[in-house]
């Protein structure tokens, strides 16, 4: 399938006026030449399928919403292609944003003050959606964000939770081929977050929209994005699927032997051992093709075994590695 | 073309439905707005009472001078002032995104749906004023006179919506440009008065730097017959192009700053 998102050696140098100090400073720094350079976003390449759904993830000041502007029209890249359905956005924005959804975490599109429906019929207008289809839309999201009860309240009055589904809902009004969203769960409860998450899914995977949604919450990309795309300091690290994070790190998993007396120490080659609690030994497995068995093969029948437990690495871990073995690890990404 | 007429009805309805949200701040502004003009004008009235005449022009010339003033300024803000000086927040709080991700031109989607119907007090108080002062001055009302009048209006209301969108525009690159309009609304203020009465720099400011002589002093001396420092002859001419030449530029200076606009962080 052709892609829908091609992005070659992007980049976005925002330049800012050297501040200078003072009254006097203000007025020099309004007319002096001299620019400070934050690198936000540095030679990052991908394309994206139609029907993915992608989770765009790193640390504060990554470049997340950079690259999420910069899709969307709304940001011209300093150097590098990139072209949205066919088209160069910012040369193309207003018809780029007829065929795209946008949703920032941080900031409302409804109209403060009036009843949610208000921006919604608005938004019908500006988006020319047929009155049949926007009746049916907004009944089918309607019923599926457990929106009834509010649709008529001023949006100054609703909760976060509340709030963000509204948001969501209407950038998925006309339609839209792409869903953009910039840390749609930040500060949402448990609850939100799960309807949320549950609710985008749906979406990808009902009506094939392509979903590229910013997080710093693993698991919105577990719940939702099969791909993950890792960037740090406006470089892509990491371009491909959570097991395959899990295994291009190592893996690493835990592994927990439990004994009814102390065997002293142990020394095996298929595990690593890590800490050493005298009855109780944890192991780290280096490799993802050894097995459990192998380990207690190795180990073999002299010992006294109680209990043996597998942990898998919990996701927040396995990122925290790849960030500390980042340098290392750029040479194995696509 | 008819879909943005539909879209404009929208955003407008949809501002004043959240204008009327708060009728008690709306009345109290209207009210507030009466009351200074008035005192403004009462002042002006009052100079004049003693010295009976100001740089050549009577009473009835400065209703005409003050209502065109207060006419081309309130139909010119009402498609601008207050969307472009909040442009700064809209920036710094990344609002401005998300008009950018709508398939509607922004500058259209920015005036009408903060379109200013609190500015009527101004229209009503203009045009009370007018009228009378159209019966008062010494003017051969013709069919070329109303269009010129007319037109100078049109000019006058572009020529401060093209100075506020620019101001306004450069919200998008420089984040802060509130500042500018207390220059702006310094030069407004001289714009109330013959232009003759200022020494020649502010004279040159008010005509070739921020045009807002074309607002009201010019076209209204034209009108009276009254003469115009450096223009001369051209005046009247000048007063016709003078909107739609700063509506140009305005046009190009919000292009620019939306292609070099950076946004906020986060
Ligand atoms: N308008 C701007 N002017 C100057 N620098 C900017 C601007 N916008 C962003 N930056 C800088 O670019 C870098 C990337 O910012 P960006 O907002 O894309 O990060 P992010 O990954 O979205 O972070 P967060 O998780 O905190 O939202 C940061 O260093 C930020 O300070
Ligand atoms: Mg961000």
């Amino acid at each position: 399938m052709s892609a829908i998102i091609e992005v070659s050696g992007v980049a976005k140098t925002f330049r800012q006026p050297k501040r200078l100090p003072g009254m006097g400073g203000a007025l020099r720094s309004l007319f002096s030449r001299q620019f400070t350079e934050v690198r936000a976003v540095q030679d990052v390449s991908f394309t994206i399928a139609p029907g993915e759904a992608v989770g765009y993830l790193g640390p504060n000041g990554a470049g997340k919403s950079t690259m999420i502007k910069m899709m969307t029209g709304i940001l011209v890249p300093s150097a590098g292609t990139l072209s949205v359905l066919g088209r160069e956005p910012h040369a193309h924005r207003m018809t780029n944003a007829a065929e795209i959804g946008v949703v920032f975490g941080q900031r409302s599109q409804l109209w403060w003050d009036l009843p949610v429906r208000d921006s919604f019929d608005l938004h019908r207008h500006i988006y020319e959606v047929p009155e049949a289809r926007f009746a049916e839309n907004l009944a089918f999201l309607t019923s599926m964000l457990g929106m009834a009860d509010y649709l008529d309240r001023p949006v100054r009055q609703l909760s976060l939770g509340q709030r963000m589904r509204a948001e969501i809902a209407m950038a998925l009004l006309h339609d839209p081929k792409i869903l953009f969203l910039d840390e749609p769960t930040i500060g949402l409860d448990v609850v939100a977050k799960d309807a949320v998450r549950k609710f985008l899914a749906r979406i990808n995977r009902e009506r094939g929209t392509t979903i590229i949604l910013t997080t710093h919450d693993l698991q919105d990309i577990e719940e939702i994005c099969p791909r993950l795309i890792m960037v740090d300091d406006g470089k892509l690290l990491f371009d491909g699927e959570l097991p395959r994070l899990r295994s291009a790190l190592g893996s690493r998993r835990r592994l927990r032997l439990e004994f009814g007396t102390d065997p002293g120490p142990i020394n095996l080659t298929t595990a690593r051992l890590v800490t050493d609690d005298g009855a109780a030994k944890h192991f780290l497995l280096d490799s993802e093709d050894t097995s459990i068995l192998d380990v207690l093969t190795e180990l073999g029948n002299g010992y006294d075994l109680k209990d043996v437990t597998l942990e898998e690495p919990a996701i927040e871990e396995v990122i925290r590695t790849f960030y500390q073995s980042k340098p290392q690890l750029a040479a194995t990404t696509p | 073309m008819l879909r943005t007429v539909i879209l404009m009805r929208e955003l407008v309805r949809m501002y004043i439905r959240t204008k009327v949200e708060y009728p008690g701040a709306m009345v109290l502004g209207w009210v507030s707005q009466f009351v200074s003009y008035g005192a403004v004008y009462t002042a002006i009235a009052l100079i004049i009472a003693r010295f009976g005449m100001l740089g050549g022009w009577t009473w009835s010339d400065m209703a005409m001078l003050l209502s065109v003033h207060l006419l081309t300024y309130s139909v010119g803000a009402s498609f601008s002032f207050t969307q472009f000086r909040e442009m700064e927040d809209l920036v710094r709080q990344g609002t401005m995104d998300a008009i950018l991700v709508k398939p509607i031109g922004t500058w259209l989607y920015m005036v009408f749906s903060g379109f200013n119907i609190g500015y009527a007090g101004h229209v009503v108080l203009a045009v009370g004023l007018m009228a009378w002062a159209i019966t008062q001055v010494d003017v051969a009302w013709s069919l070329p006179t109303v269009l010129f009048l007319v037109a100078t209006l049109v000019s006058g209301a572009m020529v401060v919506c093209a100075l506020m969108t620019m101001i306004g525009a450069t919200a998008l690159v420089w984040v802060r440009s509130r500042h500018l309009y207390s220059i702006f609304f310094g030069f407004w203020e001289l714009a109330r008065y013959p232009i003759t009465i200022f020494p020649l720099p502010i004279q040159v400011l008010l005509l070739a730097v921020v045009p807002m002589g074309f607002i009201s002093t010019v076209p209204v001396a034209v009108l009276l017959g009254k003469p115009v420092p450096l223009l001369g002859d051209f005046a009247g001419l000048a007063c016709l192009l003078a909107g739609p030449v700063m509506a140009g530029l305005a046009m190009l200076h919000w292009r620019w700053c939306l292609r070099n606009y950076q946004g906020a962080g986060g």
